[in-house]
């Protein structure tokens, strides 16, 4: 099985490198754009449907500091991607260099047992989970903010701060942890 | 004018929207232009009913002039009532050379030999389309004016769209078109839709059609669209297989506008974990309907974009390639 490793690469100067992974392909481009835009001389994004990445680009492909799992609560189909794609991730990603980004969480017609088992999926990684709103602009933009700022730890651009540091912080937790903690 | 005239009238201006009304009756050109004139077209429709009623009074005008407004106002709006397709088969020797004096004869001929109350009007449209509106009546009524059937055909191809047919009067329609375009036979394209024009673009492969080719990329002469150099794209093969597959299925640009696709089927039923229906020996009819504001459209969007797998299955892809969009599955092919 081809994993995706994170240090079988040598890193670049001043670059970070961030993979956006949705089986859907609309939302990856626009934050793509944004995250470009935002931050000119940092990064290079790479977007994919679904891991394994194809071979023919494993030459080329620089090392990838920040895998994001983009999900659509809208569609089952997207979860079950991207917990496909969760296999072909070397587990050194684990620590901190994996995020799940999730949309339409506030969507009526959305149920909310969706939501509940992505919650346990990245808590059971330690990963964080965020949810955007990818219809709007200012959306795209906060969540494009939002990523870059992992992306930086990740990367290792952030002097005192590693991504195993923040995601103790910024995992995500299943609400019966945090019951539990409080009545113990 | 009397009172049978007169509701037609009223119905037609009803159905006329307000903002058409000023141009389809300078086209009618029945009313003079101080007529005309003496209208006021911002006043609410029913005041103008009553206006146009006492003007055409006054010009002795008749059904046949009236009927000559709404075949007018049919044409530029053609877009309405469902639309369904007929080809015609087993053409004769000289079915290609078929004019058009020649053909409104013999269909006039045809026609009121067979029902002889009927009201028929020809005419020819710009792009080469032949109009008629039929008003069909028995031996004892005067042709009903109020549901008229209208048809189109384009002399030289063996299509004809026809709307408002009802089933007692298809035969009589069919023999007469058969016998004035000189054809053996018509028979049901199976292709229907409430926008004439996509039903015709469809059926005579008027849309922008993509053809499987070996080397599906331009040549390198002209720049390539500048992707920006940061953002890198795994799957762009796979997505452009995909595009390339669905818009050779479907076709490229605008498609026609489709409402309906319906797959009546008279299968076997076929499922292991319900033994039950499986285990009759009659066929299980089903009815599969795919409906959307603009079918092949999205369509092309499902293959497109992954949500359809790719190799396209003819099941959908034969709605383009037979221009139908009826299809009865049985268990030996469609």
């Amino acid at each position: 099985m081809s994993l995706l490793k994170p240090f079988s690469r040598l890193t670049g100067l001043n670059t970070a490198n961030i993979l956006l992974v949705e089986n859907e392909e609309q939302f990856q481009q626009k934050l793509a754009d944004t995250v470009v835009l935002q931050e000119k001389t940092v990064n290079v994004n790479v977007l994919a449907r679904s891991l394994p990445l194809p071979m023919e680009n494993e030459e080329s492909r620089p090392r990838i500091d920040l895998v994001v799992f983009i999900i659509h609560l809208t569609s089952e189909l997207s979860f079950q991607s991207a917990e496909t794609s969760l296999k072909y991730l070397d587990p050194g990603y684990f620590q901190g260099k994996v995020c799940f980004l999730v949309t339409s969480a506030r969507n009526v017609s959305v149920p909310p047992e969706r939501l509940v088992s992505v919650r346990t999926l990245a808590a059971s990684l330690h990963c964080p989970l965020l949810c955007a709103e990818d219809q709007t602009t200012e959306g795209v933009t906060t969540a494009a903010h939002r990523l870059l700022a992992i992306l930086k730890v990740a990367a290792g651009l952030v002097p005192m701060a590693t991504s195993l540091y923040l995601s103790t912080l910024t995992r995500c937790t299943v609400p019966s942890d945090i019951d539990q903690q409080n009545f113990e | 004018m009397d009172d049978s005239t007169k509701r037609i009238l009223q119905r037609l201006i009803r159905r006329i929207p307000s903002q058409m009304l000023q141009t389809m009756l300078g086209k009618w050109a029945h009313l003079s232009r101080e007529d005309l004139h003496s209208l006021d077209f911002t006043q609410p429709k029913w005041v103008l009913t009553e206006q146009l009623l006492a003007l055409c009074e006054e010009n002795g005008l008749r059904v046949k002039h009236i009927t000559e407004l709404e075949m007018i106002y049919i044409i530029e709006n053609p877009n309405q009532g469902m639309w369904h397709g007929f080809q015609l088969l087993d053409a004769e020797e000289d079915a290609p050379s078929i004019e058009l004096t020649q053909f409104k004869k013999q269909f006039k001929a045809n026609l009121t030999e067979l029902i002889s109350n009927v009201s028929i009007k020809i005419k020819k449209h710009t792009d080469e389309a032949i109009w008629i509106r039929v008003a069909w009546g028995d031996n004892f009524t005067k042709p009903n004016h109020l549901k008229p059937t209208y048809v189109v055909h384009h002399l030289q191809t063996p299509y004809v769209f026809v709307t408002g047919l009802t089933s007692k009067y298809k035969p009589l329609l069919n023999q007469a078109l058969v016998l004035a375009t000189r054809y053996g036979s018509m028979k049901d394209a199976h292709l229907s839709g409430r926008n004439l024009t996509a039903i015709r673009d469809l059926l005579m492969r008027q849309y922008q059609q993509v053809f499987p080719t070996k080397n599906p990329k331009p040549l390198q002469e002209k720049n390539p669209v500048p992707r920006n150099p940061n953002i890198e794209k795994e799957h762009a093969e796979n997505t452009e297989n995909r595009l390339q597959m669905a818009c050779e299925a479907f076709g490229d640009g605008t498609l026609p506008q489709l409402q309906k696709a319906v797959y009546k089927l008279e299968t076997k039923f076929r499922d292991n974990s319900n033994k039950t229906l499986t285990d009759r020996e009659e066929p299980f009819r089903g009815v599969v309907e795919f409906a959307s504001t603009n079918l092949l459209e999205s369509l092309r969007h499902c293959v497109s974009s992954g949500m359809a797998s790719t190799p396209v299955t003819p099941l959908l892809s034969s709605i383009t390639q037979k221009g139908r969009n009826y299809f009865v599955i049985t268990d030996k092919g469609v």
